[in-house]
This record gives structure tokens, C-alpha cells and sequence, in this order.
């Protein structure tokens, strides 16, 4: 009974880490609600108070993928409660798991660009329920996956922890991999933003925009506003564009009057 | 991406949406990223968010697949404010707007706000937040998780209504103007999103090579040598790459996606690419 309230717990902090309320995955409440399921509300309080200051620096800022905090909570959990190990030991032996957790995000990513063709495909026959159904397969992945690493550790306990450390030593490449062409992915995204927006005189606008990213990323004062303030330049170049564009009509429209043509 | 219309069949503006739609539309935008990948990011999940209000909007089908279409592309921002994004969006296409100057300011919307979402809630609230409530939790107070929940929640919650509507009608405001130099105001708004992608491309970059190659004493960075040539060049090169097989090729976006996969996995095995992983193929580069 145990282990299926744990599974359908982590099932669901692991889709509100990305969804839902973003808020009840965080440790501090997930860590007494898994307390709570395992009989052991205190340790949870205790052990999400915790974990949530360590994560105070460890936030999922601009797209970056910290090792995994859900999984890092619950197997914790599942330690300080079932191997009465004390609050540190059990963060710590819990670290593979969370490395795993981080894996299960990353096949997940990968594995949904493939199913944008489902998604297109529900989009050219305006379709609206495809594309909750494409939400759905998702979601259902990416909990499924995180249920059956938190169910390990409850059967599995500590004994777990050195296979995965072996699985995760002879499949680095593989994993490394999928992270590696995930990186690269965001750019098939741009290009096909850019099939349709880029005219053939726009190529210079194009690359200014590049290089305003790159002078005010690399700076360390401007690189936190480095989008907001290429937003401004951009902004700039545009409404002079629009007032140019629009004079230019106007007088096109007055010497047409004029020649009486 | 299977038609490349610029423009709506019917072009009469839709009646404004009721208060019901929008807030229906702010409880769905807790799903931006449902469906998050690597290639489009939030897109299935912002098409799922607006959906409803695309649904009222656009009456026959070939209008609303039109716009689900191009609203399927690229789309990535920060997921507790990105309803500024929708009700700017959904007022434009309430109006019919050509469907280039739609995504041009969708592309110019969405960049921005991350910077400005990730300062006001992971540097400054979730922080703040947690450091008043961990102690009462560690303390063994249930109020602490209670209060923490309070308070993220309910600030994200009431931002994420109050942008909808600020922007909506912000938007429906605005319309009267640009709709009279249509053709001048798409191509202003296209230079701002080419500007963005631009910028996109450089700072979401995140190709890195990962050789290192012995140099007596020191160590040659084979990354850093690369950045001193042009930093991001390997994202400006496989978007520029992806863009020459979409357009010219003829690829679809699927067919990219694999090759990159390919490029990636082989990559590694290789020990082409940064990380911390041990290469299939002991490689004197990759330690």
C-alpha cells in the first residue's frame, strides 16, 4: 500500500516539476507529504526544511538542468525513513538517484521532439484534442519513469545504489550523448522560426541580433538582462524601420497625386 | 508547416473573448510545459493554453489549423508570466492579423521575459520564502510547507491572472493603429523577431566540444580557441545548417531531430562533445 502511494506521489511531483502548481515538487512540501505516506511526518519536515535551503542555490534558472531535486526528496525520504539513516547520510546516498531523475528528463525531452510531427499532424487537421493527447503521452512518460526510480529505491534500498552507479559508468556515452544532441535540437526550432520570418534582406538583422546576444551575454553586468536589453535595441531598430516605412508611403502617395497619373 | 499562408480565410475580427475563456486559459497556462522537448521547448503546451480562446476565434477549420499550425513553432519563456505572451498574442489574432506579424511578436514577447520571470521568482521569492518558512519545518512546524505553499502559489497564481488581462486588453487597444499600416507594421515586427531569433541563437547555445589536447605543460581547449574565432559559433552553424536543409533540402524538422541525435550519441562515443561521461572509444582528446 505503501510503495503505491509513494509511486503515485512521485508520479505527480514529477509532472508538477515542470507543470501543474511548480511549487508543491519543491522538497519542503513534497518531502512531508512522502513523510506523511511512509508514517514519518517529522523527518519530513525536517528533511525538507533541509533540503529546500541547500536548493536555494540550485534553482532551475534559464533552461539549465541541476541534478534532480524530485527524485533527490523522495529516495531520501524512502532512506531516513525505511534505514533510519540520519538526514545527511540519506541526501547523500540519494544522489545517484536524483542523477537518474536527471536521465529520465533528458530521454523524456528528447523523445517528445519526436512527437511534435504528432503534434503538426493534430495541427493540420485542427485537431485540439491531439494536442492534449500529445500533452498527455508526456506527462504520463516523464511520471512513469520517476514512479519506477522511487519504487527501486523502496524494494531495492542501498543495495540499488551500486548497479545504477556500474549502469550509469557503462552508459555515460550513451546518456552524455542524448544530452549532447539535446543541446543542439533548440536550433532545428530556430530554423524553422527562421524558414518563414527571414526574407532574403533581413540576413544583417539577423546576425545583429547574434552579435548583441554575444557582446551583452559575455558581459557579466549585462548578462542576467542580456535578453531584455537585446529586446530594446531590437525594439529600436523596428519602430525607426515603421516611421521610415510609413513617410515613404506618404510621399509616394502625394507625388502620385501631384503627377496626376 | 504544411501551408505557408500569411493570412486568415475569414478576415472579420472575432467578438471579443469573455471573462470565462481568459481565466479557463490562465488555469491551463500551469501546463506550458508539459510536453517541454528539446527541439520546440513549451510549444505543445502554449498551443494547449490558448487553444480555447483559438477555438472561439477562429469558426471554420482551415483557420484554426492555420493558426495551430504556426502556433506549434518554437516557443519558450518563463512559465509564471507567459500569459503576457498569450492575451498579446490572442487579441492579434482575435483581429485576424497577418499571420507573419502574429509570430513576430509572439518571438518578440517570449524572449525577454525569462530574464525578467527567473529575477523576480527564483532570485528573489522562492529564496525569500524559503528561508523565512525551512526553519519553521525544521523545527517540525506543518506550517511552515503550508506557508510556503501559500505564498508561491498564490503570488504566481495572481500574476499569471493579472498579466492576462492587462495584456489582452492592452493589446485590443493597440490594434486600432497597426491594423491601419498593416503591411509597414508586419514588416517592422519581422525585423524585431529576426532580431530575436538572432539573439536566441547565441544565448541559448549550448553546443560544446569537449576536446582537450596535451601541449607540453598546458592544455589546449579546443572549445576556447573556438570561442576566441566567434562565441556560439557551433549554435549559429547548426541553425544556419538546419535552415539551408528545411528550405532548400526540403528536410522536415523530424528528419533533422534524428540526424542530430546521430551527431550527438556518435559524438560522445567519440569523445567529441563536453560532459562528464567516459567515451565508448578510449580517445587521447577525452580524458
Amino acid at each position: 500500500m505503501q510503495v503505491i502511494l509513494l509511486a503515485i506521489a512521485t508520479f505527480i511531483f514529477a509532472i508538477d516539476q515542470f507543470s501543474l502548481t511548480e511549487t508543491i515538487y519543491r522538497p519542503m512540501i513534497a518531502c512531508p507529504i512522502i513523510g506523511l505516506i511512509l508514517g514519518d511526518l517529522q523527518t519530513g519536515l525536517v528533511i525538507g526544511g533541509t533540503y529546500e535551503l541547500m536548493m536555494v542555490g540550485n534553482m532551475p534558472v534559464g533552461g539549465a538542468q541541476p541534478p534532480n531535486a524530485v527524485l533527490g526528496a523522495v529516495v531520501a525520504m524512502v532512506f531516513a525513513v525505511k534505514a533510519n539513516m540520519d538526514v545527511n547520510t540519506a541526501l547523500g546516498t540519494a544522489v545517484i538517484f536524483s542523477l537518474f531523475g536527471q536521465y529520465a528528463v533528458t530521454l523524456t525531452f528528447t523523445f517528445m521532439s519526436g512527437m511534435m510531427a504528432k503534434a503538426d499532424k493534430a495541427a493540420a487537421d485542427a485537431n485540439p484534442a491531439g494536442i492534449t493527447q500529445v500533452n498527455l503521452i508526456s506527462m504520463g512518460l516523464l511520471g512513469s519513469l520517476f514512479a519506477v526510480c522511487a519504487v527501486l529505491a523502496y524494494i531495492g534500498g542501498e543495495a540499488m545504489a551500486a548497479p545504477m552507479a556500474a549502469l550509469k559508468d557503462n552508459l555515460s556515452w550513451l546518456l552524455g550523448g542524448l544530452g549532447a544532441a539535446g543541446g543542439m535540437m533548440r536550433n532545428v526550432g530556430f530554423a524553422v522560426l527562421l524558414k518563414i520570418m527571414l526574407s532574403n534582406d533581413l540576413w544583417g538583422i539577423f546576425l545583429a541580433g547574434f552579435a548583441a546576444a554575444a557582446i551583452l551575454g559575455n558581459i557579466p553586468a549585462t548578462a542576467g538582462a542580456c535578453l531584455i536589453l537585446v529586446a530594446f535595441i531590437g525594439v529600436a531598430i523596428a519602430i525607426n524601420d515603421f516611421n521610415v516605412s510609413l513617410r515613404i508611403k506618404e510621399n509616394a502617395g502625394n507625388g502620385g497625386m501631384s503627377d496626376g497619373i | 508547416m504544411a501551408s505557408n499562408a500569411t493570412s486568415y480565410k475569414d478576415l472579420t475580427p472575432a467578438a471579443n473573448l469573455d471573462q470565462g475563456t481568459l481565466n479557463a486559459m490562465v488555469w491551463r497556462s500551469l501546463n506550458l510545459q508539459a510536453s517541454f522537448n528539446y527541439e520546440r521547448m513549451q510549444a505543445a503546451g502554449w498551443l494547449w493554453g490558448i487553444l480555447p480562446g483559438l477555438e472561439k476565434i477562429h469558426t471554420n477549420n482551415e483557420d484554426l489549423s492555420l493558426s495551430m499550425e504556426h502556433n506549434l513553432e518554437f516557443f519558450n519563456t518563463h512559465p509564471f508570466l507567459v500569459t503576457f505572451v498569450m492575451g498579446i498574442v490572442l487579441s492579434l489574432e482575435q483581429q485576424k492579423a497577418d499571420i507573419n506579424t502574429i509570430r513576430a511578436v509572439r518571438v518578440a514577447a517570449m524572449g525577454p521575459l525569462g530574464g525578467i520571470g527567473d529575477a523576480i521568482f527564483w532570485f528573489a521569492l522562492v529564496p525569500i520564502t524559503a528561508g523565512i518558512t525551512a526553519n519553521l519545518a525544521i523545527a517540525g512546524n506543518i506550517v511552515g510547507p503550508l506557508l510556503y505553499l501559500l505564498i508561491v502559489f498564490g503570488v504566481q497564481m495572481a500574476l499569471r491572472f493579472w498579466l492576462m488581462n492587462w495584456s489582452y486588453k492592452l493589446g485590443t487597444s493597440a490594434i486600432g493603429i497597426l491594423t491601419k499600416n498593416a503591411k509597414e507594421f508586419t514588416r517592422a515586427a519581422s525585423m524585431l523577431g529576426v532580431f530575436i531569433v538572432g539573439a536566441l541563437t547565441c544565448n541559448y547555445a549550448n553546443i560544446n566540444l569537449g576536446m582537450t589536447i596535451p601541449n607540453g605543460e598546458s592544455v589546449i581547449d579546443v572549445q576556447g580557441l573556438l570561442n576566441g574565432v566567434l562565441p556560439a559559433a557551433l549554435s549559429l552553424a547548426a541553425t544556419l545548417g538546419c535552415y539551408v536543409l528545411i528550405k532548400k533540402k526540403n528536410w522536415s524538422a523530424t528528419k533533422c531531430i534524428l540526424m542530430l541525435l546521430v551527431v550527438g550519441i556518435v559524438g560522445c562515443a567519440l569523445g567529441i562533445w563536453a560532459g562528464d561521461y567516459t567515451s565508448l572509444i578510449p580517445v587521447p582528446w577525452h580524458a
